[in-house]
């Protein structure tokens, strides 16, 4: 076998072995997020503020989880390693037509953009619901005690009106899903499920952070969520 | 060209004058009677987050917060039935979210209203009789007679709109 046979062959080899992109808290965090803010979205709509309010508290505790593990998480959930300035963010727009472009290792620069702007508003919603009052009077936000009934529900409103800013960067989200599925042939959703993707030549191994600095966060996480709940009334 | 933005003017114009109309349909009596009405739930919604509020903190503010918003909510509710005369509904032109099915089933809403009235002078008890968990109980079955109605008579839209 010659040598340029051999190198073919570990190239070859490359292409199918997997490469891991996500760790599990990432992806945890992620279906998770999918669904509270699902259930959030039905229970708000349908007047169900009783289980608006829980998983409101467990939306809060994904995003200053997501927020904890941007800061100390695994390679590629780290916001040092993704979050990269406009000239970058222009660059990586302007290969959005190519179809031959490979898979980035994480977020792409663009990707990034779509990132903060979802945790943000997600963030923006929560401290907005907080303070949130209903018109009744019943399922007011823990924090509502703070604000008059009136300034609470001019809150609720701004609640609303982001969510549905909100809804609208997650439908530009499923959007890019199906465009890098459909013109470049990458399927972005399968890596979010199963944490791997099929390897490109060059690509580095990420670096997975243990669970245990997982589990420290999610104890301080849940304290902070428990303290909000009971509106620092201790 | 000339045509096309004559005909857009026009169709605008007539949706304005159409829009215009259907507002003066409101009738001043009607006007009156939905925004009262509006005024007085908006009263009972925040005197029961009110107390919802004392209910939060360590200690319960009886006599300046719980007794006096727990008044308020006796008072309006004794006045619920006469608030929803007909014609009082969205076929007023006016801006309500009172659903025609008041109207409807108007046994089961009246039904409805005095069983938050029954819970009112409930609440009004406990606040005279200080006992906390008496109060956490009773604010509870306040709001579900409260949502009761809520849940089959008034329009989820409410929620949409800026206008409290």
């Amino acid at each position: 076998m010659t040598s340029s046979e051999m190198s073919h062959m570990q190239s070859a080899v490359a292409d199918t072995t997997d490469l891991r992109v996500w760790d599990l808290p990432v992806r945890a965090m992620h279906w998770l997020l999918v669904i509270g803010i699902g259930i959030c979205w039905w229970t708000g709509l349908h007047n169900e503020l009783e289980y608006h309010l829980y998983s409101g508290y467990a939306i809060l505790w994904i995003v200053l989880m997501r927020l904890y593990w941007g800061l100390v998480g695994s390679s590629t959930a780290r916001f040092v390693n993704f979050v990269r300035g406009p000239k970058a963010v222009l660059d990586y727009a302007s290969t959005l037509h190519r179809r031959d472009t490979l898979h980035a290792h994480g977020h792409n620069a663009l990707g990034a953009v779509s990132i903060v702007l979802m945790v943000g508003l997600v963030l923006a919603v929560l401290i907005l619901g907080l303070f949130a009052v209903d018109v009744d009077g019943l399922y007011s936000g823990p924090l509502s005690s703070y604000v008059t009934f009136k300034q609470g529900r001019h809150l609720a409103h701004l609640h609303y009106y982001w969510f549905t800013i909100l809804l609208w960067v997650i439908a530009l989200h499923l959007a890019a899903m199906i465009f890098y599925f459909i013109y470049k042939r990458q399927n972005l959703v399968a890596p979010m499920i199963s944490g791997k993707r099929r390897r490109n030549a060059g690509d580095t191994e990420m670096e997975i952070a243990p669970l245990w600095r997982f589990a420290i966060g999610g104890v301080i996480a849940t304290a902070i969520v428990w303290a909000v709940s009971i509106g620092f009334y201790f | 060209m000339f045509a096309l933005g004559f005909r857009c003017v026009a169709a605008g114009m007539c949706v304005a004058i159409g829009l215009a109309v259907l507002d003066a349909a409101a009738g001043p009596a009607e006007v009156a009677q939905i925004k009262s009405r509006q005024g007085k739930f908006r009263d009972m919604g925040g005197a029961l987050k009110a107390i919802n509020d004392e209910l939060k903190k360590r200690t319960i503010d009886w006599d300046n917060t719980v007794a006096p918003n727990a008044q308020t909510i006796k008072d309006r509710s004794g006045y619920l039935p006469n608030w929803f005369p007909k014609g009082s509904g969205p076929e007023s032109g006016a801006k309500t979210y009172a659903l025609p099915a008041i109207w409807q089933n108007s046994d089961d809403f009246v039904t409805l209203g005095k069983v938050a009235q029954v819970e009112a002078a409930k609440l009004n008890q406990v606040a005279i009789s200080k006992d906390a968990n008496a109060l956490k109980e009773e604010v509870e079955a306040m709001g579900k007679a409260c949502k009761a109605c809520h849940d089959s008579y008034r329009s989820p839209d409410y929620a949409k709109q800026n206008d409290d």
